[in-house]
């Protein structure tokens, strides 16, 4: 069986919108089934049109930092999100987030699912590797 | 060494480097051997790493100042 990769996503800025992005390519590139799962701040990450920002102050150096990660090759922020998803990288919503963010099904991105607990538990408890990222 | 296709990644920055890697290996024949180039210095590790996750074979390294060179065969 493929390995497996989980992970949580729970923060919405863009050092935690990244480091998924990242992690969850670099897995799908070794041939691992990934399925992140966006929970709290994390599940405005899923939304269309979405453009994290660092966190408090640094806010203001995102546009630096977002330059600096193209120089490299690494695609901006939506971009990368439809890049993973090409490669196999799973995109879970956390359902009861969902209202408490005000994030409608119809807001999210093409190809983000809808999860439960109870779904992303089962997927997490199938993985050799759990992250949490928040 | 002999090598049927080349792949640069020079100036790319992980995890491109490895994302990249495995397109390129997708494209190419079992016994094909890929020559990567590097310079991220996080290839060093990554792509033995890449290699021995997949089961494509790394069958020689070289490095040259900054510069990584890698031949892979392909599984």
């Amino acid at each position: 069986m493929a390995d497996k990769l989980s992970m949580v996503v729970s923060e919405g800025s863009f050092d935690k919108a990244m480091m998924p992005l990242i992690l969850g390519t670099t897995a799908a590139a070794m041939g691992t089934e990934v399925h992140v799962f966006y929970t709290f701040f994390g599940t405005k990450l899923l939304t269309k049109g979405v453009k994290p920002k660092l966190p408090g102050m640094m806010r203001l150096f995102t546009g630096m930092f977002v330059g600096r990660m193209k120089k490299v090759g690494i695609p901006e922020y939506t971009e990368f999100v439809k890049q993973a998803m090409d490669m196999g990288v799973n995109f879970y919503a956390c359902s009861t987030t969902m209202g408490l963010m005000g994030v409608q099904e119809s807001d999210l991105m093409p190809g983000v699912k809808v999860l439960g607990a109870a779904a992303f538990l089962k997927l997490a408890g199938e993985s050799n590797v759990s992250l949490f990222i928040g | 060494m002999e090598k049927d296709a080349t792949l640069d990644t020079k100036g790319l920055m992980c995890p491109m480097p490895i994302v990249q890697l495995a397109k390129k290996v997708k494209e190419m024949r079992p016994g094909q051997v890929l020559e990567l180039v590097a310079d991220d210095v996080g290839a060093k590790e990554d792509v033995p790493a890449w290699c021995s996750r997949t089961g494509h074979q790394l069958v020689g390294s070289e490095q040259d100042g900054k510069i990584l060179r890698f031949y892979i065969k392909v599984k």
